[in-house]
């Protein structure tokens, strides 16, 4: 079951409630076959764009397009895309085989050909042997494997995904997005995909779509947002991470991190006098325990306060001497011995691990 | 006073009036509730326990018929007197549960009209079912005078309504087809009779566009000019000609129903409950300011001599009215009433 | 063990069992169900059959005597007719209220509830009132000149209908609406994005997740427009009489082995009707699905 997928274009969409701003200025060109996924905290704006996408909800202004076509004014049923809903919302009255097939018999497909195709998706995710039974008697990772079969059994090539793990639990979750992983690549349609979990969009994403207040913060790759996060809130909402106030000195063009009594070159692109609120963010993992004479390429003092101990790797917690507490974790090998609390320890990061963000709404700090 | 030397003597008679125990006496009377009980209370009860000395308690009650046959099954008679309704009355004697009266501890001076006197009851008060007519209907300078005028369709146009029973209607027909009044029951008693009484019946059946359930629904009809000429209770027909509406009773032929107070099989005090009996039937004064009130009337005599003419006339028990109207014979009605049910009932959906 | 201490040894175990569990809570329920419905309509039944000794004069005289099987059946075939009217008329009334805002849901909800709050016997005077000879329906006709003599609407079985079907139709609409509400909302946009057209989610997914609440509202008022009788006695002609008038009746006239022999036939035939609804219903499943299960 291939399914080639679609171009999906949002253009300057924009969707008020009376005064309040939904989503405004969201402007997205996904690939044919691309997994994008909308990452926000709730009430972002990211199941709004979905509704939009679906028909559910008319947007304010702004264009929608799928493979170059305006669907704007298509009404929902004849728009041709997939949808994984967070509570399945499987038909409590069909059976599994009925709610599978029940988007081939809607388009006319003879019964006996929406039953062979029905079986194949239901095939896909291993669950031919349930087609017989009601939804009520599945567990929960069935019923979503169900929806999803039900989502794509019509070949949509867009794929609409409203928080579909939610509501599983954390061991099964992780089951089930190396499973959607899997029948991605199978059935190559779009998937646009809404979570507020940024380690399921970490894992799944081609892209990731960051937003706030109906904005869109960032969009670019997993790897790229959490290595180079667009302002202090993606820097913040993906992954963990440590601030350090950023104050920039006007003669030499570096900046001063005044926390650690340090200084970092800055790029030319950041002035950090220009706008707001600047700071560093350094991933706790950047943060090393160096040696005497090995020197990186900012250094400070600090005690351990709290050693979490997860194996491979060992999650500190510590103090600056004056009293700012800072993250960092250490790989360990089969000699590596673990700090005790109170410990002093040497510490540092290189430049380039010291990524300037701004905070671009001071408001909301 | 001829009046009072009456209950007076009587009272004496009984040995009541002397009697230390009386002052302490109580009887329970069963009777209608509401507004009713009130007026009985202030006309009837209040001077009656002045004069006498015996207390009375008034109870409302409805289904008296299975109350009765309740009491008579536990052994406990909680009345001494009770009201029963036409119906009720003939039931009750049927079924033993009321006891014969001593006609002379009540009226021993023979006053009343053999009407009023039952073996086992005394006329509490009557009401009649009549011919009711909206007069601003009426075809120019024509006037309903009768149960034949009700079936003339052709002289008299318009919808008509009956109550939705056997009883009265049958006797209706009949007059209409021309039976005397003296020989309705005897005609009615006969299966020829009743075979007469529903073909007449048969020709007037469809103009009547209602056929009533409730003593308000004629009254109702007529005001909302829904029906022109109908059957109705004497006394809601003359309110609502009272209220401004062009109705009119049309007293010949009217079947005049009673309704009786008897004394239950087993009451406790027999000889209180006959002198309260004597005083509701024999005393006009009372009598008269009851009427004016409530308009059904029972019969005690001179009651008419007390009140206004007009008023006079249109009450059921009025000389001129009582004349030309029937008795209905509920002891018929209660023999004959399960099957003349039935073919009535059979009959209506045809 | 002798058999009637064995019986007695497990009537105390069962008494044990219920008081150790929470069951218990439920005796005083039960006890009252039992006194204050079982008891009445054994004594009911009985009543019917017992009459100075077992008999079938009651039924017998039902079956040959007056007019009783005509109006027995009249009143079931109404009442069967008003229950279909007033869900088909009633579903849609709640199908628009709950696709409306809450606040407004409540707000129209209220406006259903009201007329429950006001006698019926009022509420059928008042059809006099629009109905009648002199009423508004008739005075509007002939005032636009379309009639020239007042129409004969009151004291027909129409009225009889429509009266009824008014004084019924909040408790359609209510038992209606409360299904509906039960339904989760996703289901109707989920089959329309899947690739049913309105008209095709409605029937494939909200009517038959509704269908439940449709039919419980069919059985409420075709049970209550079994017993009905004031408003057929006062709006309706000669031939609109329904059972329950005849068993008040004959509970007047003390006939009460005969009103029970009906109220009987009554309970009965309309216990029957329900079932028959049921199992109808049951075989409705085809409507369910899209024909996919074998």
């Amino acid at each position: 079951m291939t399914v080639g997928g679609a171009t999906v274009e949002f253009e300057k969409i924009r969707k008020t409630y009376g005064d309040f701003v939904a989503v405004d200025d969201f402007t997205l060109t996904t690939e044919p076959g691309e997994f994008v996924t909308l990452l926000g905290p709730s009430g972002s704006g990211k199941t709004t764009v979905l509704n939009m996408l679906a028909g559910f909800t008319d947007a304010t202004a702004g264009d929608i397009r799928v493979n170059g076509q305006s669907v704007l004014s298509v009404p929902t049923e004849k728009r041709n895309v997939g949808m994984v809903f967070q509570h399945y919302s499987l038909f409590p009255h069909m059976s599994v085989l009925d709610n599978v097939a029940f988007p081939l018999r809607m388009r006319s497909v003879a019964r006996a050909e929406a039953r062979d195709r029905a079986l194949k998706a239901l095939a896909m995710v291993q669950l031919e042997s349930t087609a017989d039974r009601m939804p009520d008697q599945l567990s929960g990772g069935q019923k979503q494997r169900v929806a999803f079969a039900r989502g794509v059994v019509f070949e949509p090539p867009v794929l609409l995904m409203d928080e579909p793990l939610g509501a599983l639990d954390l061991k099964l979750r992780e089951a089930m997005q190396l499973e959607l992983k899997q029948i991605h690549k199978t059935v190559g349609c779009t998937i646009i995909f809404v979570t507020h979990d940024q380690s399921e969009a970490l894992t799944l994403s081609d892209r990731i779509v960051v937003m706030r207040d109906g904005r869109i913060e960032q969009v670019d790759t997993p790897n790229r947002i959490y290595d180079r996060p667009a302002n202090k809130f993606v820097a913040e909402f993906i992954g963990q991470t440590n601030f350090f106030a950023l104050e920039s000195e006007p003669s030499t063009g570096a900046g001063n991190l005044p926390e650690l009594g340090s200084s970092i070159p800055l790029p030319e692109s950041i002035d950090a006098r220009a706008g707001g609120d600047w700071w560093v963010s350094v991933r706790p993992e950047k943060i090393l325990r160096i040696a005497e004479g090995a020197e990186r390429g900012i250094n400070f003092d600090a005690a351990i306060d709290e050693a979490l101990f997860l194996g491979n790797e060992v999650h500190y917690q510590a103090s600056l001497p004056g009293g700012r507490q800072l993250q960092f974790r250490e790989q360990r090998g089969p000699d590596t011995p673990l700090l005790a609390r109170q410990a002093a320890v040497r510490l540092g990061f290189d430049y380039s691990d010291a990524i300037p963000v701004a905070d671009t709404h001071p408001a909301s700090a | 006073m001829r009046f009072k030397s009456t209950v007076l003597s009587g009272a004496i008679a009984l040995g009541l009036a002397a009697s230390p125990a009386l002052a302490e006496k109580k009887i329970v009377v069963s009777g209608s509730g509401g507004g009713l009980a009130k007026v009985m209370t202030a006309i009837y009860d209040k001077p009656f326990t002045k004069a006498t000395g015996i207390e009375i308690r008034r109870v409302a009650s409805t289904n008296r018929v299975s109350l009765l046959a309740g009491m008579e099954k536990t052994g406990r008679v909680l009345w001494d007197v009770t009201e029963l309704s036409g119906p009720e009355f003939p039931l009750s004697v049927a079924k033993g549960f009321v006891r014969a009266l001593d006609w002379n501890l009540i009226d021993p001076d023979n006053r009343l009209p053999a009407i009023a006197r039952d073996k086992y009851g005394v006329v509490a008060a009557s009401f009649s079912t009549i011919l009711a007519v909206r007069t601003d209907k009426l075809p120019k300078g024509k006037k309903m005078k009768s149960w034949a005028d009700f079936w003339d369709v052709k002289t008299f146009p318009g919808p008509r309504a009956l109550r939705n029973r056997p009883v009265e209607n049958l006797e209706f027909a009949l007059l209409a087809d021309g039976v005397p009044t003296a020989d309705l029951y005897k005609v009615l008693a006969t299966k020829a009779g009743q075979d007469r009484a529903f073909k007449k019946l048969d020709q007037i059946k469809k103009h009547v566009v209602v056929w009533w359930k409730t003593g308000a629904q004629p009254i109702q009809l007529l005001s909302d000019g829904e029906v022109y000429y109908t059957s109705a209770f004497n006394g809601r027909v003359t309110k609502l000609a009272k209220s401004g509406t062009p109705a009119e009773i049309v007293w010949n032929g009217g079947a005049l129903a009673l309704a009786y107070y008897a004394i239950p099989k087993g009451a406790k005090n027999i000889k209180e409950a006959h002198a309260y009996l004597s005083a509701l039937a024999l005393d006009a004064d009372r009598a008269a300011a009851f009427v004016k009130i409530v308009p059904y009337p029972g019969f005690a005599p001179g009651l008419y001599g007390k009140i206004p003419a007009s008023m006079g006339k249109v009450l059921p028990t009025h000389p001129d009215n009582v004349k030309v109207q029937f008795k209905l014979n509920v002891g018929f009605w209660v023999k004959n009433t399960e099957a003349l049910q039935e073919r009535w009932d059979a009959w209506l959906l045809k | 063990m002798p058999a009637h201490s064995f019986r007695l040894l497990s009537l105390g175990i069962g008494i044990v069992k219920l008081l150790r569990s929470s069951d218990w809570l439920i005796v005083p329920g039960v006890l009252l169900l039992a006194f204050f419905f079982v008891a009445p309509t054994v004594e009911i039944a009985l009543s019917s059959i017992f009459d100075e000794g077992l008999t079938g004069k009651h039924f017998e005289r039902f079956a040959t005597k007056g007019a009783y099987v005509e109006v027995f059946r009249r009143t079931l075939v109404r009442s069967v007719w008003i229950g279909i009217l007033c869900v088909l008329i009633g579903y849609p009334i709640a199908y628009f209220i709950v696709h409306r805002s809450l606040r407004t849901q409540v707000f129209l909800m209220l406006l259903i509830l009201v007329p429950l709050w006001t006698s019926i016997l009022i509420r059928t005077y008042a059809w006099m009132v629009v109905l009648g000879r002199e009423g508004i329906v008739n005075n509007a006709l002939i005032w636009l000149g379309l009639i020239d003599k007042p129409l004969r609407m009151m004291f027909t079985t129409g009225a009889v209908y429509v009266a009824m079907i008014q004084i019924l139709l909040p408790i359609a609409v209510i038992a209606c609406y409360s299904a509906m509400t039960e339904i989760d909302r996703t289901l109707p946009r989920a089959a329309k994005v899947l690739g049913a057209s309105p008209w095709k989610a409605f029937r494939h997914v909200f009517l038959p997740l509704s269908l439940e609440g449709a039919l419980t509202s069919f059985v409420i008022v075709f049970m209550l427009s079994m017993g009905f009788f004031i408003t057929p006695a006062l709006v309706g002609g000669r031939k609109d009489a329904m059972l329950a008038n005849v068993i008040a009746h004959n509970v007047e006239q003390l006939n009460w082995g005969f009103a029970s022999a009906l109220a009987l036939l009554l309970l009965v035939a309309t216990i029957i009707v329900i079932v028959v609804v049921r199992l109808l219903a049951n075989r409705f499943v085809g409507v369910r699905s899209v024909g996919m299960a074998p």
